[in-house]
């Protein structure tokens, strides 16, 4: 009998104590709120201070950007990708470390190493891609990264990049080679050099 | 005259339902509401994650290894570094020790939020779960500012770190720490303490501590039948030996030992274990560089090797066979909820169709493990 | 009443007592709907806002007509009555095709009817029967019908374990509210809805309004009963166990779409209005102003039964975002152990404190 009652005390005491808590929260509302009008408002991107000694390494898990002018063609960018979303065709170039103005390949890279193959394809399929930043650090020349971040004076920060069209996903960097100029660059006419 | 026979009911509880955490079949055989059998269907979820590990790395295996268990995906990068490391035989240093703990730990707490706020959507609370979410997006802010990424971190690499801490993480976590603390005795409040809560999960689902032994269950679900079985005390791996730590057991308090309320009340108290342990790890992280260790090409020597770790589901397994070449041989994950899920069958039996529910909400399940 | 002064209008015109009848009961029933559907457009546009505050969110917002849900997200509930009427109708092809098409009528009109006998103010009361609230609690058992013919005719299983945990449920509860309304006739002597609330005028204890939840301990505790049956009656959480979302995703309802939809959500939420305006007539006051003799010509008395009705919803709202759900049997055991004993008891205590302290 005690236990009958001591149960209903029970119910209303624990009841009263959950709807306090709501009441609370309720009248608490302009300070508590955490909703964001999106687009209007968005959350800033946290900014790292991470000191001043690994700062070219970048921490945004964003769209992936290749400075196709830095690139060598090692390919150590595409063995790194657990998916295999990176796919990369390169010729070799007639002299090594020369430009190329005809089709805009320059034969010098920022960090002085001269290049000694021509990128005709660099696509990287966004949709494939499982953000998980293995690409990026292979690189010697640190021209594929993840935008925004620490490298955000040369790309601002990008992650609303969707598109209507899958295919408008699959991301070309290379700069455009018709096919005589392919077929040239592989069989490259004897220099009249005698 | 005979007696009036009545006939069983079979009912799906199929795989699109709003509380199945995941896509997962049961196929459950009532008499009204007394549920008679139940048969768990799985494998809707299944993406050869062991098929794949033998045609990739060991490092291109760490982002699959995330894609497991997508709740606590740094406890799975944690076990697997591990088991690596300790094939290799490399020592790292104590900073990286110290930082995979504070991951591990905030991914604790994180998991255990989602584990307890969808179990009262199960029961039909629907405000604790949204304060819990909103909690535990200050956890992947805080992992945001970290390694970049909010759900699938690639952070845990063999011998060492992707990324090390940023200048004022120190102030942020212990910020955060002061945040949530107040917030466990909120949610008791509002929750744990309900007496309409009691009523749902007190003496519901009891498993009781032989046949979860049997079963091979572990983790919180074990400890809440009140075994002592937790594998960062009883075989320490990485530093735990260095914290001091409680291991919460289910007592029966409101109902018998081994009720879905232990099994809840455990995750609650470890939550404050955690804190607990993050508060000491940061008191004493040390300096040093988080690269130096890291091998510039992985190429364990032949051998297998199996270890477990402590995930917030329970023990996480790694099984790898290596033969010498930098791809190995074969990877098998063995997932705690599996056992978990499998000891459904056993204790649900009997109880009503609302009570299966939340017995399978209280077990704590996640469906990209279970399937891989 | 207004049936009948309707009535008398007619009378004027020509003598026609039938068709005088029928003409004043349709006259009357169309405000009567447009009432329901106004009001559920408020209480859904209540229920997002308040939810969301206790939730540390702010629900819909907008930034004007056209943008978003409109300034405030006042144009949601809008919204979602366009979308429920465009949506398309469905109908499963094994299921049973007239029982399913009649069943939302039927709910709708077991709470439609019972709105003939609230009384918004002196004047405005459909009609004043001398059995008011008797005739209220009969009627709103109706929909316990409605409900188990949804279902049934779905053909699914699960729609059919919604409708018979609603139906043990929603007759289960009537007897405690019923209970409680007993102890509340005992004390004024009349059944008529009207003659109820004018026994409530003056004062009690000196300053507080005669009502009869102050009168007495024990109608104090007939109130809360009353009022959490009501709630039970209504499906609503922590009774929501027949249209437990997280278990039997729409329970009696899965199968409905669109308009039929609608008349489900209508019902119940002129369902959660009939309870309020009980519970305010027998045991608030009704249409009285707190302070008794100012603020109580016809216009305040609506403003007056309005908003204590509203306050009533404002706690079912409340209640449900607070608590988890009950099972099946704990609901049962709360009500024929708990309830109903105390009910009975209650009608002792209400009197024996009126005869001996009366």
């Amino acid at each position: 009998m005690k236990k009958y009652f001591a149960n209903i005390w029970g119910t209303i005491t624990t009841l009263k104590t959950g709807m306090g808590i709501t009441w609370r929260h309720m009248m608490n509302i302009k300070k508590d709120n955490v909703t964001l009008q999106y687009p209007e408002e968005r959350w800033p991107r946290p900014e790292r201070d991470i000191g001043f000694e690994h700062e070219k390494y970048n921490v945004i898990r964003s769209r992936l950007h290749v400075d196709i002018d830095d690139c060598i063609g090692c390919l150590k960018c595409e063995r790194a990708c657990p998916v295999d979303c990176i796919k990369i065709d390169t010729i070799k170039a007639p002299t090594r470390g020369e430009d190329i103005p005809d089709i805009r390949h320059t034969g010098v890279t920022e960090n002085g190493t001269n290049k000694a193959l021509v990128v005709s394809r660099f696509t990287i399929d966004m949709s494939e891609c499982c953000y998980c930043n293995l690409c990026v650090y292979p690189c010697p020349e640190e021209c594929i990264y993840m935008v925004g971040g620490p490298n955000s004076p040369k790309h601002p920060i990008d992650y609303e990049f969707s598109e209507f069209n899958r295919k408008d996903l699959i991301y070309e960097f290379s700069k455009p080679l018709t096919s005589e100029q392919k077929s040239e660059l592989m069989n490259p006419k004897p220099d009249a050099k005698a | 005259m005979g007696v009036v026979q009545g006939d069983q009911m079979v009912l799906n509880i199929g795989p699109q339902h709003p509380s199945t955490h995941g896509v997962l079949r049961l196929q459950v055989r009532t008499d009204g509401e007394i549920v008679s059998e139940i048969k768990p269907y799985i494998g809707y979820l299944h993406r050869c994650f062991e098929k794949h590990s033998e045609n990739v790395t060991y490092e291109q295996v760490i982002p699959f290894t995330d894609r497991c268990d997508y709740v606590a995906s740094m406890n799975n990068n944690f076990g697997y570094v591990v088991t690596m490391e300790e094939l290799m035989e490399i020592k790292v240093p104590d900073r990286v020790e110290y930082i995979r703990v504070i991951m591990a730990e905030l991914n604790r707490i994180a998991s255990h939020l989602l584990a307890l706020g969808t179990y009262g959507l199960d029961v039909g609370a629907f405000t604790p779960f949204l304060y819990m979410f909103r909690d535990r997006e200050r956890i992947l802010d805080i992992f945001e500012l970290t390694c970049g990424a909010r759900l699938l971190y690639n952070y845990m690499w063999v011998g060492g770190v992707s990324h090390d801490l940023p200048k004022d993480f120190e102030r942020i976590c212990i910020g955060f720490l002061d945040y949530f603390e107040p917030k466990i005795k909120e949610y008791n409040d509002l929750l744990t303490h309900n007496k309409i809560f009691l009523e749902r999960t007190a003496d519901v689902g009891v498993l009781p501590p032989d046949v979860a032994i049997n079963f091979g269950v572990s983790g919180p679900n074990l400890r809440g039948s009140g075994v002592n079985w937790d594998v960062r005390k009883d075989e320490p791996y990485s530093i735990y030996d260095r914290f001091e730590f409680e291991i919460p057991l289910g007592e029966g308090e409101f109902g018998t030992v081994g009720d879905s309320f232990d099994r809840y009340w455990v995750r609650v108290c470890e939550m404050k274990e955690s804190i607990k342990i993050i508060r000491q790890a940061i008191k004493d992280l040390p300096d040093g560089d988080v690269f130096q260790t890291i091998p510039k090409k992985i190429r364990p020597p032949k051998g297998s090797i199996y270890r477990r770790t402590e995930s917030p589901r329970g023990d996480l397994g790694y099984y790898i066979i290596s033969d010498g070449s930098p791809i190995p041989y074969r990877v098998k994950m063995r997932s705690p909820a599996f056992t978990a899920l499998s000891s459904l069958g056993e204790i649900a039996e009997g109880w009503m169709l609302s009570d299966v529910i939340a017995i399978l909400g209280s077990l704590d399940i996640v469906l990209g493990e279970i399937d891989r | 009443m207004t049936v009948d002064t309707l009535m008398n209008w007619f009378a004027k015109l020509g003598d026609f007592p039938e068709l005088a009848f029928i003409l004043a009961v349709l006259i009357c029933a169309v405000p009567v709907f447009l009432f329901i559907a106004v009001y559920a457009l408020v209480a859904i546009y209540g229920e997002l806002k308040i939810s969301s505050f206790m939730q540390d969110k702010v629900g819909p917002m907008g930034q004007g007509v056209g943008l978003h849900a409109g300034k405030w997200g006042l144009l949601q509930p809008v919204a979602d009555a366009l979308k429920l009427i465009l949506k398309e109708d469905i109908i499963p092809t094994s299921a049973d095709k007239k029982l399913f098409i009649l069943a939302p009528f039927i709910v709708f009109i077991g709470a439609f009817i019972a709105f003939a006998a609230l009384p918004f103010n002196q004047n405005i009361i459909i009609a004043d029967m001398n059995i008011g609230i008797f005739y209220i609690l009969a009627v709103s058992s109706l929909g316990v019908i409605g409900l188990i013919m949804a279902g049934w005719s779905s053909n699914n299983k699960w729609s059919l374990y919604g409708a018979m945990r609603s139906a043990a449920q929603i007759v289960s509860y009537e007897i405690p509210a019923a209970l409680s309304i007993i102890a509340v006739i005992m004390l004024t002597g009349t059944l008529s809805m009207q003659g109820i609330i004018q026994h409530q005028s003056g004062f009690v204890w000196g300053i507080l309004p005669n009502w009869i939840i102050f009168q007495n301990p024990f109608t104090f505790l007939a109130f809360f009963i009353f009022f959490i049956s009501g709630v039970a009656e209504c499906n609503r959480t922590p009774f929501d166990i027949p249209e437990a979302e997280s278990e039997l995703v729409a329970g009696a309802f899965t199968e409905y779409s669109g308009m039929r939809y609608a008349f489900f959500f209508l019902s119940e939420y002129a369902n959660m209005f009939i309870v309020s305006g009980i519970a305010v007539t027998a045991f608030l006051g009704g249409w009285q102003s707190p302070i008794s003799g100012i603020l109580n010509s016809p216009a305040w008395g609506l403003w007056w039964f309005m908003s204590k009705a509203m306050f009533l919803i404002f706690a079912m709202i409340w209640f449900r975002w607070t608590f988890p759900r009950l099972r099946v049997d704990q609901l049962m055991n709360v009500c024929w152990k708990g309830f109903t004993p105390i009910a009975m008891v209650n009608i002792f205590g209400v009197g024996i404190w009126h005869l001996m302290l009366g």
